[in-house]
C-alpha cells in the first residue's frame, strides 16, 4: 500500500513538474510597456503601377502592442484608402495595398500623403508616393456610361420638373461621365427608372451571398437633398423578352407575376458621391405573396436591373413638404457585379 | 427551430402510442402533476451617483404560471411526459401577453425489462470533466430567505443536478454477473443542442450534436471503473460552412471503496483528455479535408473521501492538474456568460447616458433572464470578481492544486458547519512566464437554535463568507492581487405555524487588479484588458415566508439592493424591490 501512495505521489510530482515556462497570448510588456518606435515607417516602392498588379508594402516596428493606422490620400482625388491593425509590428508580408481605396472617388494618377498614426498616442510618421497606374477593378461592368447608355437600356422619367435623367460629364465618379436621375415630382413616389438588360451573366459561379451589386450614387444640390429620397434597385430573373410590349413606360421583367428581387437604399441622404455594395441574398423577394413565383435565386440567371429613382411627394405627403423646393438627385455611376468581394474590398 | 423538434417528437409520440392511449385512458393510465407561480415584483430606483431622469421611478411587473405536466402510461413499461405551460403576464387582457406553450415533452421506457429509452427531453450529466453543468456564481451557500430568487432561476433554465437538458435519444441498460465482476452498466445518447439555422437567405448554420456513453462496472465490493466518453461537434453538410468544429472527451476513473464500522472511505483516481479541432472541408474543391486550431489536453484527480455513516462528518481531499489545453464544451459551458453585453431584466439601462447596468450581486441572484442554456465549444466570458479561482468548475483548464472540503454537524442538526478550501495554480501563465496562484475558502455555520432549546417553532441564523485571493509576482506589468470576498447573515423566525419571519443580508467586495483575457472565435487569447477592482455589491432583504408544505409557500419580501464602485466608468447605483411569489409544486 505505501509503495502505491509513493507511486501516486511521484505521479503527482511528475505533474507539478508539467508547468511550463511559456506562456499563452501576447506578451503582457508588448501590451502595456510604453510606446516608442523601434523601426520608421518604410514602403517599398514610391512609383506603384497599380495596372500592372503592383503592390505596396508597408514595414515598421514598435515596442509595444498598439492600434496602428496607416492613411494613404491621394492629393488630386481626395481619395482615401486606409490601412489599421493591432500589432507591434507592421508586416511587409499583411501589410499592402494595391491600389483601390476605402473612401471614393477613386484614385489618379496623382501624388498621395501616406501618414501612419497611433491611438492613444501622438506620434505620426509620414511618407510619400506617386500612382504611375491605377487599380483596375475586377467585375462585370453593368454600366459606366463611358459611352452613353449601355445598349438596349431604356430609361423613363415622369413629366415633372427640371428632369435630368441623361448622361453628364460635370462631376463624375470614374471616367468621364454618369447617370443624372432627378428632378421634381409632386404627385408621385417614383421620378423614374434605368432598365438594363443583362446577357453576359453564365460565367458567374458564385452563391447570392458572395455575389456583390456596387454603385456609386452622388446626392445634394447646394449643400442640401431632399426629405427621403432613395434608389430603389430591382433585379430580375425573368426570360421574358426585355423590352417587347411598346405600351409599357420601361422594360418588361420586373413585372409582379415574374421573379424579380429587390434592395433599397433608403434614404440617400448625403452629399456628394458614396459607393455603396450589397451582397445578392440581402435582396428581397419583390412579391413573395404570389406563390405561383418560383424565387431561386441565382446570378448566373440575372437578366436584367432596374435602378429606381423615387422620393416623398411633397402634394401627396404631408411628411415632406420642402420637397417643393428642392429637386431630387440620386444620380449613378460605376454599376458593377462583383464575386466573392465587394469592389472597395479587392 | 425548436417548435419544429417539439412538433416533430409530438408526432413522432403520438404515431407510436396513440393506439395505447385510447385504452390508456379507459384504464385510468392518465395521471397528472405540475407547478404553479404567481410572481409579482416592483422595483424602484434608489440613489444614485450621476442623475437618471431617464429611467421611470418605479415599474412593477409580474405573472402567472401553471405547468400542467400530463402522465400517460398505456402500460407499465412506458410513460409519455408533457408539459404544457400557460403563462399570464400582469397587464394583459383579452388573450394578449397570454402565451401557452409546450415546454416539455418526453417518452420514456423499458423494453423487455432490459432496455430503458428515452426520446425528447433529457436532462443529461456525466463526469465533472466531460458533461456537467456547473453551479453559478455566489451560489455555494444556503441561499436562505433568497432561495425562492434561485428556485425559480433553476426551474426556468432547466437547470436539475447540475444536468444539461438537451433533446434527443437516451437509452441504458445492465448486466449482473456472478463471478469476475458484480455489474456492468452501460449509457449512451445522442442529442442535438443546436439546429441548423438560417443565417441569410442563403447560408445556414450546421447542426450541432452531442453524443457520449458511458460504461460502469463494479468489479467487486471494493472496485468501480467507470469510463465515459462525450463528443461536441458540428455536422457540416447540413449547413453551407465548410467549418466545424469536434471536441471529443474521454475519461476514465477507477474508485476504492472501504467500508469501516461507522464510515466509509473512498478514492478515486481519474484522468482523461480532450482534443477540439475545427474541420475545413473542401470537398466542392475536389482537395482533401484539413484541421486547424488544434488544441489537446488532460486531466488527472485524485480524490480521498472519508464519510461517516450518520452524515455528521466528511471530509475530502484531492489533488487536481487541468491541463491549459484540455477543452471539454460539456463541463466547461458556463451558466452565466460575461463576454456579452449584459442585460439585465431589472433597470437594464441606466444613468442619463442610457448606459448598460452592468451585472451584480442581485442580479445574479434575482434575474433567470440573464443565465444560458446553451453549451458553448469555446471558453465563455467570466468575471473575475465574482469567479476567479474555478470560473469553469472543476474543469477549469490550467489549473493544478489541491482542495479539501469537510462538513460536521451535530447528531440532533443543532449545529451545521462546512468548509471548502483549495489552493491551486496556473500550469502555464498568461501574458508571461509567471504563473497566477489563487486560494479559495468557503465556509458557512447554521445554528438551529430551536434544536438547542427544545422550542418546537423553528428559529435559525446562518453566517457564512466566501473568499477568493488571486496573486502573481513579476515586474510591473505581471503582477497582480484580485481578492474577493462574500458574507451573508440569514435569520429565520417562525412566529406562529408555518409562518416564518425572514431578514437577509449579503455583501460582496472586491479589490485589486486582474487581467481579463479576451479570445478570438476559436478560443485563443489575442489580448488582455487590465481592470481595476474596488467595488461593494449589497443586498439586503426582510420578508414573511407561509410554508403550506415543502414545495408550497408563498413570500413576500422586500429588497434593498446596489452597488457602489471606484470604478470611473460605473456610476453607483441602489434600488429596492417589492417581491411577492406564490410557489406550488406537486
Amino acid at each position: 500500500m505505501n509503495r502505491h501512495i509513493l507511486l501516486l505521489l511521484l505521479f503527482v510530482a511528475c505533474l507539478y513538474a508539467c508547468t511550463k515556462d511559456d506562456f499563452e497570448g501576447p506578451a503582457l510588456d508588448s501590451l502595456f510597456g510604453d510606446f516608442s518606435i523601434v523601426d520608421s515607417l518604410v514602403i517599398s516602392t514610391n512609383a506603384p503601377d497599380f495596372t500592372n498588379d503592383e503592390e505596396v508594402t508597408f514595414y515598421s516596428k514598435f515596442t509595444t502592442v498598439v492600434d496602428w493606422k496607416i492613411s494613404i490620400k491621394g492629393l488630386s482625388s481626395n481619395s482615401i484608402k486606409e490601412l489599421s491593425g493591432f500589432s507591434n509590428t507592421i508586416d511587409p508580408d499583411v501589410v499592402s495595398w494595391n491600389g483601390s481605396t476605402s473612401q471614393v472617388p477613386f484614385f489618379q494618377l496623382e501624388d498621395c500623403a501616406i501618414e501612419l498614426t497611433f491611438e492613444n498616442y501622438p506620434d505620426t510618421l509620414r511618407e510619400s508616393l506617386t500612382v504611375l497606374g491605377t487599380k483596375i477593378y475586377d467585375g462585370i461592368v453593368v454600366a459606366d456610361f463611358e459611352d452613353g447608355l449601355p445598349e438596349d437600356a431604356v430609361f423613363w422619367k415622369q413629366a415633372g420638373g427640371n428632369m435630368t435623367f441623361d448622361t453628364s460629364n460635370d462631376d463624375p465618379l470614374e471616367g468621364e461621365t454618369y447617370f443624372k436621375m432627378g428632378g421634381k415630382v409632386g404627385w408621385d413616389w417614383v421620378l423614374g427608372s434605368l432598365d438594363i438588360p443583362l446577357t453576359n451573366m453564365s460565367d458567374v459561379t458564385t452563391n447570392p451571398s458572395n455575389f456583390y451589386v456596387n454603385l456609386g450614387i452622388l446626392s445634394g444640390i447646394n449643400g442640401a437633398f431632399a426629405d427621403n429620397q432613395f434608389i430603389n434597385i430591382l433585379i430580375s430573373e425573368s426570360n421574358t423578352p426585355f423590352d417587347d410590349n411598346s405600351s409599357n413606360n420601361a422594360s418588361d421583367v420586373f413585372e409582379n407575376d415574374m421573379e424579380v428581387y429587390q434592395y433599397k437604399i433608403q434614404p440617400v441622404d448625403w452629399l456628394g458621391w458614396q459607393l455603396k455594395t450589397f451582397s445578392y441574398d440581402m435582396f428581397e423577394e419583390k412579391n413573395a405573396s404570389n406563390a405561383s413565383v418560383v424565387y431561386d435565386r441565382n446570378p448566373r440567371d440575372i437578366t436584367a436591373i432596374r435602378i429606381q429613382c423615387q422620393a416623398c411627394p411633397y402634394n401627396a405627403s404631408s411628411a415632406c413638404p420642402g420637397n417643393e423646393f428642392i429637386d431630387v438627385r440620386t444620380d449613378v455611376d460605376f454599376v458593377v457585379f462583383t464575386e466573392n468581394a465587394g469592389l472597395l474590398d479587392q | 427551430m425548436n417548435r419544429n423538434l417539439y412538433t416533430f417528437f409530438s408526432f413522432f409520440i403520438l404515431g407510436v402510442f396513440l393506439p395505447e392511449l385510447t385504452n390508456a385512458q379507459e384504464k385510468d393510465k392518465v395521471w397528472f402533476d405540475g407547478a404553479a407561480r404567481s410572481f409579482f415584483a416592483r422595483d424602484a430606483v434608489g440613489e444614485t451617483e450621476f442623475p437618471d431622469t431617464t429611467s421611470s421611478i418605479n415599474s412593477s411587473s409580474g405573472y402567472n404560471l401553471l405547468d400542467l405536466n400530463t402522465h400517460i402510461n398505456p402500460n407499465e413499461n412506458i410513460e409519455v411526459f408533457a408539459q404544457l405551460r400557460v403563462r399570464n403576464t400582469f397587464g394583459g387582457f383579452f388573450g394578449s401577453g397570454t402565451s401557452v406553450d409546450v415546454r416539455q415533452l418526453t417518452a420514456k421506457g423499458t423494453i423487455n425489462d432490459k432496455v430503458r429509452f428515452s426520446i425528447g427531453d433529457l436532462y443529461l450529466k456525466q463526469t465533472r470533466f466531460t458533461l456537467f453543468n456547473n453551479d453559478e456564481e455566489l451560489s455555494s451557500q444556503n441561499q436562505g430567505m433568497f432561495q425562492s430568487y434561485r428556485d425559480i432561476i433553476h426551474y426556468e433554465n432547466f437547470y436539475t443536478e447540475n444536468r444539461w437538458r438537451q433533446q434527443g435519444l437516451q437509452t441504458n441498460f445492465s448486466f449482473n454477473f456472478d463471478r469476475f465482476i458484480r455489474t456492468l452498466e452501460f449509457d449512451f445518447f445522442i442529442t442535438r443542442p443546436r439546429g441548423s439555422e438560417l443565417i441569410t437567405s442563403s447560408t445556414n448554420s450546421s447542426d450541432m450534436l452531442l453524443s457520449g456513453g458511458s460504461m460502469v462496472t463494479q468489479l467487486n465490493k471494493r472496485f468501480n471503473v467507470q469510463t465515459h466518453y462525450v463528443n461536441l461537434f458540428e455536422v457540416g453538410s447540413s449547413g453551407t460552412s465548410n467549418i466545424s468544429v469536434r471536441n471529443p472527451v474521454y475519461q476514465i476513473s477507477l474508485s476504492h471503496m472501504l467500508s469501516l464500522d461507522r464510515s466509509k472511505v473512498t478514492q478515486t483516481i481519474q484522468t482523461g483528455f480532450s482534443q477540439r479541432h475545427w474541420l475545413y472541408s473542401e470537398l466542392p474543391n475536389n482537395l482533401e479535408d484539413s484541421i486547424y486550431h488544434v488544441t489537446k489536453g488532460m486531466f488527472f484527480e485524485f480524490e480521498n473521501k472519508y464519510f461517516e455513516n450518520d452524515s455528521t462528518f466528511s471530509f475530502t481531499v484531492g489533488y487536481r492538474y487541468v491541463d491549459p489545453a484540455f477543452r471539454s464544451a460539456g463541463a466547461q459551458t458556463r451558466r452565466l456568460d460575461f463576454g456579452q453585453e449584459p442585460l439585465n431584466s431589472t433597470y437594464p439601462l441606466y444613468t442619463n447616458a442610457s448606459l448598460p447596468r452592468p451585472t451584480s450581486l442581485f442580479d445574479i441572484i434575482s434575474d433567470e433572464n440573464i443565465y444560458n442554456q446553451d453549451l458553448s465549444t469555446t471558453l465563455m466570458g467570466f468575471n473575475p470578481m465574482y469567479s476567479n479561482v474555478l470560473p469553469y468548475g472543476d474543469a477549469t483548464p490550467n489549473r493544478h492544486g489541491a482542495y479539501l472540503s469537510s462538513n460536521l454537524q451535530t447528531s440532533s442538526k443543532s449545529l451545521i458547519t462546512n468548509v471548502k478550501s483549495g489552493y491551486f495554480s496556473e500550469v502555464i501563465g498568461q501574458g508571461t512566464s509567471e504563473r497566477r496562484t489563487f486560494f479559495s475558502l468557503q465556509s458557512g455555520l447554521k445554528c438551529n437554535v430551536h434544536q438547542m432549546a427544545g422550542w418546537r417553532k423553528i428559529l435559525s441564523f446562518s453566517l457564512s463568507s466566501d473568499y477568493e485571493n488571486t496573486q502573481r509576482s513579476g515586474d510591473e506589468y505581471a503582477s497582480l492581487q484580485l481578492r474577493s470576498q462574500q458574507n451573508n447573515v440569514l435569520v429565520n423566525a417562525e412566529v406562529t405555524d408555518d409562518l416564518f419571519v425572514q431578514f437577509g443580508w449579503k455583501q460582496f467586495k472586491t479589490e485589486g487588479r486582474e487581467y481579463v483575457s479576451e479570445r478570438n472565435e476559436f478560443g485563443e487569447i489575442v489580448n488582455f484588458n487590465l481592470r481595476d477592482f474596488d467595488q461593494k455589491d449589497h443586498l439586503v432583504s426582510t420578508g414573511i415566508l407561509y410554508q403550506l408544505r415543502q414545495n408550497v409557500y408563498a413570500n413576500l419580501q422586500y429588497n434593498w439592493w446596489g452597488v457602489a464602485t471606484d470604478d470611473p466608468t460605473i456610476s453607483d447605483f441602489n434600488y429596492t424591490r417589492l417581491m411577492f411569489v406564490l410557489s406550488i409544486k406537486l
